[in-house]
Order: C-alpha cells, then structure tokens, then sequence
C-alpha cells in the first residue's frame, strides 16, 4: 500500500509534513532575500528595524552594477544563439547521422556539463593567456558556449527523437525541397526543444561563476563576477537588492516558460 | 529507422550524416580538448620535465588532507542529499497532482536561481547572529550561538540545498516506473509496511538512488562556488585549492597536477554511472 496516497495512513501525515517542511527549506533564502533587500539595517538584521529602499536606489546610482548586468546579459544572449545554432546542427548529425563513432561524439560534446567547471576554467584560461583572449568578451562567448552546449544538445535531441521523420520526408515527395522541409515542417515541430534550449544556454551563460571569475578584466566584469567580489569582501545588502532583481527575474522566466510551453504545445 | 527510398532526399542534404556536426567539434576540439589537454602536459613540464608535481601533492599533508576532506564532504552532502531526497520524490511520484504541482514549482524556482544568490542567502542565515541561530536561541533550545559557517555544518547546508532538485527530480521518474501493484500484492501476502518499504520499495528504487546519489557525489567532488563561500580555510576543498593555486600562488604546475587528479576521479565516476543508468538518460533535469 506505499504507492498508494489514499490508503498511507499515519505514514502519509508524516511523510507530508516531512515534503512540506523541505519544500519550506527550498523557499526559505529566496524569500528570505527578498525581504532582507527592503529592510533597513546596514548590518543585515533579521527582522529588519525598519523597510527601505535605499539598497536598490545604490544599486541603480552605481554604474559598475548597471555595466555588470549589461556585460551579463550581452555575452548570455550571444552564447546561447551559438549554442543553439551550432547544437542544432550537431543534434540533426547525432539523431539522424548514421555513421560509426555516434555514441563517442555525443560523449564528447556532452563532456563539458560533467567536467568539474574549475579544470575547464583554469585550462581555457591558460589557452586564452597564450592566444591574447582572455579578459575579451569573444573569449567569454567562446567559453560560455562550449559550457552552454550540452544544455542546448540535451533537449533539442530529445524532441529531434520524438519528432516522426517520415512528415519531413513525406513533405519531400509533396515537391518541398529538403532544405523547405526542414525549415518549415522540422524546426516548428521541435520549436519546444529550440525554445528550452535557448532558455538553458542563457542562464549557464548568465549563472557562471567559475570560468568568469578568471576571464574578468578590470573593464569587463559580468554579474556574477561583481557579486563574488562583494560578498568576499563584505556582506553588504547591495547584493540583497541586486539578488532580489535575479530572483524576480526567474520568476518571470518561469512564468514565461510555462505560457509558452502551453501555447507552443497546442 | 525505416531504410526506404525516402530517405536519399535527406541524405543529399546537408544535414544528414555527420556533417552538420562538424561546428560543434570544431568548437570543442579547439577550445575545450586542447586547453584541457595543454593543462594537463603542464602538470609534467612545468617549471620541468618530470613528475614533481605529483610529488609534491601526495607528498605533502596538507594536499592530501585536501584530499581526504573533499571526498569526506562530498560523501556527507551525498548522504544527507539522499536521505532528504527520497521521502519527497515518494510523495511528489504519488501525491494528487495539484499540491504536487506546488512543490514541484517550488523546486524549479530554487533550481533556476542564481546560484550565488542562493549561497549568499544561506551565508546571511547561518552567520553566528543569523537568523537561525538567534531562532534557536530565542526559543531556548540552545544558548550560546551555534558556528554553522565556515565549517563541515555550512559547506553541508549549502551543499545539501543546491543538490536536493538534482536527487529529487530523477527519483520521481523512478518511483513513477514501479507499478503499486507489487506493494498490495505485499500487503495482501501479510508483509508489514516496513518490511514491505524494506523488501519492495528499498530495492527496486535503488537503481534510481545509486544513479542520482553518483551524479550528486560527483558535482560535489568538483564544486567550487559554495564550499569557498561557506567552507573554513581549515576544509578547503580540491577545487577551491586549484583557483588558489593557479591564481594567488601562480604555481601552474601544481594546480595542473590537481586538476588532472580531480579529472580522472571524476571521468571515472562518471563513466560508472553510464554503465548504472546507460547513456541516453543521463540529461538529468533537462
């Protein structure tokens, strides 16, 4: 009877309470940054003596901030339309490509998701050192592609799996060139695994710490390498706010995701 | 799959053999095969030939508690990660769909956020006049403050709560696949609900949890971000070890040997958990 939720008995009480509380303990930071970023102590007391608004009113006078996000944002977007691009071409070879080696390559091109990111860090940091890109955003986007590319071969193989092949080819026969086939009948079919994709390569891209915190320069900082530095300095609520701002901004991905999901998949 | 005449119009195409893949692997092989492999001839060659470095750091006890503390760590998020995961991916796997929905959303929200939010959320919480340690103390369950940062306690904490969705949500898959019937059939025979949990449910999950326990094991061997943040300099983990070396002590041979080390563990493993779970349903998450 432990499959089934109706007849648990005492077990189900305590088995809820047990999910509940550790649903609570995955909520507990992300509100509990939201609330700390309005409060009004320097010293970040909980709860807070009194409600402000004067962390984010710092954080938006501070240009370094503003640059930061930007700086995020530009090499996030140009690493996951390489991703996407080249692992969607990468994912026709892997799904339908009938040549030896297949399984290896997947392997491969999979690699980088599993390799801890500090070896690839410090490895494509030596490389750069050695060729003059490092601390330049075409060595960031090339870095952050090669990490955003598993995510964006995961899903478009997946859906490339599901889609019957036989539609394209039967639009072949209809007079559609093979070139008119994919792009009008393949890519729409597949359009949800494009799309979740596209939304993975950004946030490896827009999350990444690690191989960012050795390609920074002194005039090229992304996001996450301007909070790294102020936390190891001080705690400062700064960072509350502009955490508040990540957290808001994932909700409304997850917002977005889930409209888009429903509308593409009707 | 089907080897018809149809399938000439795609092989004329551009996309049909292992052409199309040939971007990716340019990709990878120049910026991540050569760097990789360059790093790693660096551990034998750097500042000269031979195999100093690796003397140097299982020579040295202070590498080799490095060592031993990140595989210590590693297991103990391991553990716990497991022990929290599986009671909520067996209610997630049957609960009525709508509260499950709940957790499920709340699960992606953690996942999804910054991880540096995250870890800066949980350094504030657990500082010595934190939020948890003035709860426990208001409620008099303990009087002097509790040191839960920059230790074991803090790197587990954070550890445990950035590993959670990555146990939980493949154990759902796997508590979803076996068919309730076996545990009536359990029951029906006069098994108790512990013997049937022991004897029904334990083992066949088991694939499941051996899958997610190994994939947690191995991101945790090769973590960075959270155990620099709320680790102690006194459990320094590999990681961490290797940015120091490389970047404050500029010792390029050493950090390579390390990372070479750390790469091996972790291929390895991994390749252990291909054979556990087979290729196509390592995507995790995804």
């Amino acid at each position: 009877m432990l499959l089934d939720y109706d007849r648990l008995g005492w077990l189900r009480v305590a088995l809820v309470g047990f999910t509940a509380a550790v649903a609570a303990f995955l909520l507990l930071p992300v509100v509990f940054i939201v609330l700390l970023s309005f409060g009004s102590s320097r010293w970040l007391a909980f709860p807070p003596p009194g409600w402000t608004l004067k962390w984010y009113e710092q954080l938006f006078a501070d240009p370094t901030w503003i640059d930061a996000a930007l700086t995020s944002a530009r090499i996030a977007a140009m690493s996951a339309v390489l991703a996407v691009v080249i692992g969607l071409f990468a994912s026709f070879a892997l799904v339908r490509g009938e040549f030896r080696g297949r399984q290896l390559l997947r392997g491969l091109l999979l690699t980088p998701m599993v390799l801890p990111v500090v070896v690839f860090a410090i490895a494509i940091y030596a490389f750069f050192l050695r060729i003059g890109l490092a601390g330049t955003t075409i060595g960031f986007v090339i870095a952050h592609t090669i990490l955003a590319l598993p995510f964006a071969i995961i899903p478009i193989t997946a859906a490339l799996e599901g889609f019957d092949k036989s539609i394209e080819d039967a639009a072949i026969v209809c007079g559609a060139s093979p070139l008119q086939a994919r792009l009008r009948i393949t890519l729409p079919s597949i359009r949800i695994g494009i799309f979740s994709a596209a939304i993975f390569s950004f946030l490896a891209s827009w999350d990444e710490v690690v191989v960012a915190i050795f390609m920074a320069s002194p005039t090229l900082q992304t996001l996450p390498v301007k909070i790294w530095g102020s936390l190891r300095a001080d705690l400062s609520p700064v960072v509350a706010a502009a955490s508040s701002l990540l957290v808001g901004l994932t909700l409304c991905l997850m917002i977005v995701t889930a409209l888009l999901r429903r509308k593409l998949s009707r | 799959m089907q080897g018809s005449s149809l399938r000439r119009g795609s092989i004329a195409g551009l996309t049909a053999g292992s052409g199309s893949a040939l971007p990716a692997l340019l990709l990878v092989g120049l910026f991540f095969i050569v760097p990789v492999v360059a790093l790693l001839l660096r551990s034998v060659t750097d500042p000269e030939p031979g195999l100093q470095n690796y003397a140097a750091l299982f020579g040295s006890g202070t590498y080799v508690r490095v060592f031993l503390n990140t595989f210590l760590v590693a297991a103990v998020v391991t553990a716990v990660t497991i022990l929290v995961a599986f009671p909520v991916a067996w209610m997630l796997a049957i609960m009525p769909p709508a509260y499950g929905s709940i957790v499920f959303g709340i699960i992606i929200l953690s996942m999804w956020t910054n991880l540096l939010t995250r870890t800066y959320a949980w350094m504030v919480l657990l500082q010595r006049t934190g939020v948890i340690n003035r709860t426990l103390m208001g409620l008099g369950i303990i009087q002097e403050p509790l040191p839960l940062i920059n230790n074991l306690a803090g790197v587990t904490i954070g550890m445990v709560y950035i590993m959670l969705p990555f146990m939980i949500l493949p154990l759902v898959g796997t508590l979803r696949a076996i068919d309730p019937m076996t545990l009536r059939a359990a029951a029906l025979c006069g098994a108790s609900p512990f013997q049937a949990f022991r004897r029904i449910l334990l083992p066949l999950s088991l694939p499941g949890i051996a899958a997610g326990g190994l994939m947690v094991f191995v991101m945790s061997l090769g973590y960075f971000v959270t155990p620099a943040l709320l680790g102690g300099t006194s459990n320094m983990m590999l990681a961490e070890m290797i940015a120091q070396t490389v970047q404050s002590l500029l010792n390029w041979g050493l950090g390579s040997a390390a990372a070479f080390v750390l790469l091996v563990i972790t291929m390895a493993l991994y390749a252990l958990q291909l054979r556990l779970v087979g290729a196509r349903r390592t995507g995790g998450g995804l």
